[in-house]
């Protein structure tokens, strides 16, 4: 970890920057960061579940999809656009609670499996509801009932200022300590008196709103929203490689991470986005196999445990 | 429409047994290789679509038949997968179980990626063997019986080879226990390598049969790899002919699901499946308690 004066230092600069950026900055690069920001929220809140209790989750973009949705449908029908937000966490909190209640008493591989179907289910859900959803065709949003897009980058900044503060709050706290004890050997996390099933549903629940609330300021920005857009599985993959990448389980990794996929999407990649998802399966893979911790085990000065230990337990077959 | 009229519902079991029994050709290399080598590849209907492919480029540039194109494409991708495993799997053995859920995920987005890069997101066929066969009342596709029964066919010379040869023993050998293996000298490496390309080789058989049936594009894989977890957990992680039985299960259940509700629906057939089974028995059906 850096050390706690550096890390507070470079946090409050970024915060300034980001701050004063609307009144620098032309619409067009306005417009990447507040994607950028919406990027540092989602890997956030893949990181509170996947990252810090080692549970990964294949299926996090529903919950982003489904705060699009209810914006969608909530806008029209003349709710402000900050309650739209509210709902769009609230309609993730309402599926998170009884899918972590069941999919959590799976061990994590089961878990992981079980979320992998998850987008695609909820993708054929809302392609089928064309009563409300209006089907494949998706939702367009007349222009005079969004906020401008100072104030959809304001909100998004502020949901990923939250969703790094409430990662770095657990992190520290003794909540964080149980979960990363989970990681590491849940048996033995629950031989010692750790909660692990309250402990699981509750960073699951906490990673859910994230998603639920970025995505319905997505939708007020992009003012339209039809299921392959919303349940993208394009979502899911920047999610994941925006952690691993930058360190999952650490507070920012993911920050770090998300800027620098979405700083080379902007300089390369974005006439070729078959290649640009490429490229990102390429980094996942290598980071899995060289360099697991992420860019933030190479700031690693003090290393507290052994890296055999960090990296879990060892069940080599032969031995 | 009398839906439950006999020769609609034999009709209706036997396009599901016809299917059913592609999927068992596919979810039992997926289940040999987690079986052998303890890692889930997330890839493995990607490798099923580049048996298509393969398939496909060989039928437009060359008019090679896809039943011909089998013993072109299926040597040519247990190649490949032996040449994978060496490189790049091997380095995921014996790691936690998420390292290999997540290094197989990165070889899946490439394989998508690639596809759409090369072929674009447009859905390709081979149209061969088209028609059906008519036995008094009852109609059966053609393609779908030739593949149902090749998959059949295919499915059990792997169940033999493992049961039977030296070398199938030695592959079960490691299963049991890569220690113990070691020790009686079997080269627990080569064993790793020939059970992946031996894994993708069948995927990629059914990916030949697939393009007969279905149109396919890059994103397919999306759905058979969710059928194919649904499979082995039903049929229990690692067991061979669970996976059989599960794949077999599975399409008649959406077989009947979809004769009776909307097509749609029966694609969600399997998540149901699987949620539900994993509800039950939090480690599948017949699976291992000791997977951590």
């Amino acid at each position: 970890m850096l050390s706690k004066h550096a890390s507070l230092a470079s946090a409050a600069v970024l915060v300034v920057i980001l701050a004063v950026a609307p009144a620098v900055l032309g619409e067009y690069y306005l417009s990447f960061l507040t994607q950028l920001l919406m990027m540092v929220a989602l890997a956030q809140a893949w990181n509170t579940i996947s990252g810090m209790t080692g549970y990964v989750s294949f299926g996090h973009a529903t919950f982003f999809g489904m705060g699009s949705y209810a914006a969608a449908l909530l806008l029209p029908l003349g709710v402000p656009w900050w309650a739209c937000l509210i709902a769009g966490a609230l309609v993730a909190l309402a599926l998170s609670v009884p899918l972590g209640f069941l999919t959590l008493r799976l061990r994590g591989p089961y878990f992981a499996i079980a979320m992998l179907g998850l987008n695609e289910v909820a993708r054929v859900f809302v392609t089928l509801w064309v009563d409300l959803t209006g089907g494949g065709s998706g939702i367009t949003l007349s222009p005079e009932l969004l906020p401008s897009l100072t104030t959809s980058y304001y909100t998004m900044f502020l949901i990923a200022v939250a969703a790094t503060v409430i990662v770095a709050a657990i992190y520290h706290s003794r909540f964080g300590l149980e979960l990363r004890a989970i990681r590491e050997d849940e048996g033995a996390a629950e031989m010692v008196g750790v909660n692990t099933t309250r402990d699981k549903l509750a960073a699951f629940v906490l990673s859910a709103l994230i998603p639920g609330a970025a995505g319905a300021v997505l939708v007020m920005y992009t003012s339209y929203i039809d299921p392959a857009a919303a349940f993208a599985p394009a979502v899911n993959i920047q999610m994941i490689v925006m952690v691993m990448f930058g360190g999952s389980g650490t507070v920012w990794g993911p920050v770090l991470g998300a800027g620098l996929v979405m700083g080379l999407r902007e300089v390369f990649w974005a006439e070729f986005p078959a290649a640009h998802l490429m490229l990102l399966g390429v980094l996942l893979l290598s980071v899995v196999l060289f360099l697991p911790g992420g860019l933030m085990a190479l700031f690693t000065r003090r290393k507290l445990v052994r890296p055999e230990v960090a990296a879990g337990p060892q069940e080599r077959p032969d031995g | 429409m009398a839906l439950f009229e006999p020769t609609i519902l034999l009709q209706l079991l036997i396009a599901g047994l016809l299917t059913g029994s592609l999927y068992a050709l596919l979810a039992s290399g997926l289940n040999l290789v987690f079986g052998v080598m303890r890692v889930i590849n997330i890839a493995h209907a990607e490798f099923m679509l580049l048996g298509a492919y393969l398939a496909w480029v060989l039928y437009v540039y060359a008019n090679v038949h896809p039943l011909l194109s089998l013993f072109i494409v299926v040597p040519a991708v247990f190649g490949i997968g032996w040449v994978l495993e060496r490189t790049l799997i091997e380095h995921v053995v014996g790691r936690p179980l998420l390292t290999s859920l997540l290094a197989t995920y990165g070889v899946s987005i490439i394989m998508v990626n690639a596809g759409l890069l090369v072929f674009a997101s447009d859905f390709k066929s081979v149209p061969q063997l088209q028609g059906a066969i008519v036995i008094g009342e009852l109609a059966i596709s053609k393609p779908r019986l030739v593949a149902g029964v090749l998959a059949v066919i295919l499915t059990f010379a792997v169940y033999l080879f493992l049961e039977i040869t030296r070398l199938g023993k030695a592959v079960r050998a490691v299963a049991e226990h890569p220690h113990v293996a070691t020790i009686c000298g079997i080269d627990v490496q080569r064993i790793r390598m020939l059970t992946f390309a031996l894994a993708v080789a069948m995927a990629a058989a059914a990916g030949v049969m697939l393009t007969m049936i279905y149109s396919f594009s890059p994103d397919t894989g999306a759905d058979f790899i969710q059928k194919c977890f649904a499979i082995i957990i039903i049929g229990g992680m690692g067991n061979f002919l669970g996976a059989f039985y599960g794949g077999v299960l599975l399409g008649v259940v959406e077989a009947f699901v979809g004769g009776f509700g909307t097509t749609q629906w029966a694609e969600a057939v399997a998540y149901l499946l699987l949620v539900l089974v994993l509800l039950i028995r939090p480690t599948g059906l017949k699976g291992m308690a000791d997977v951590k």
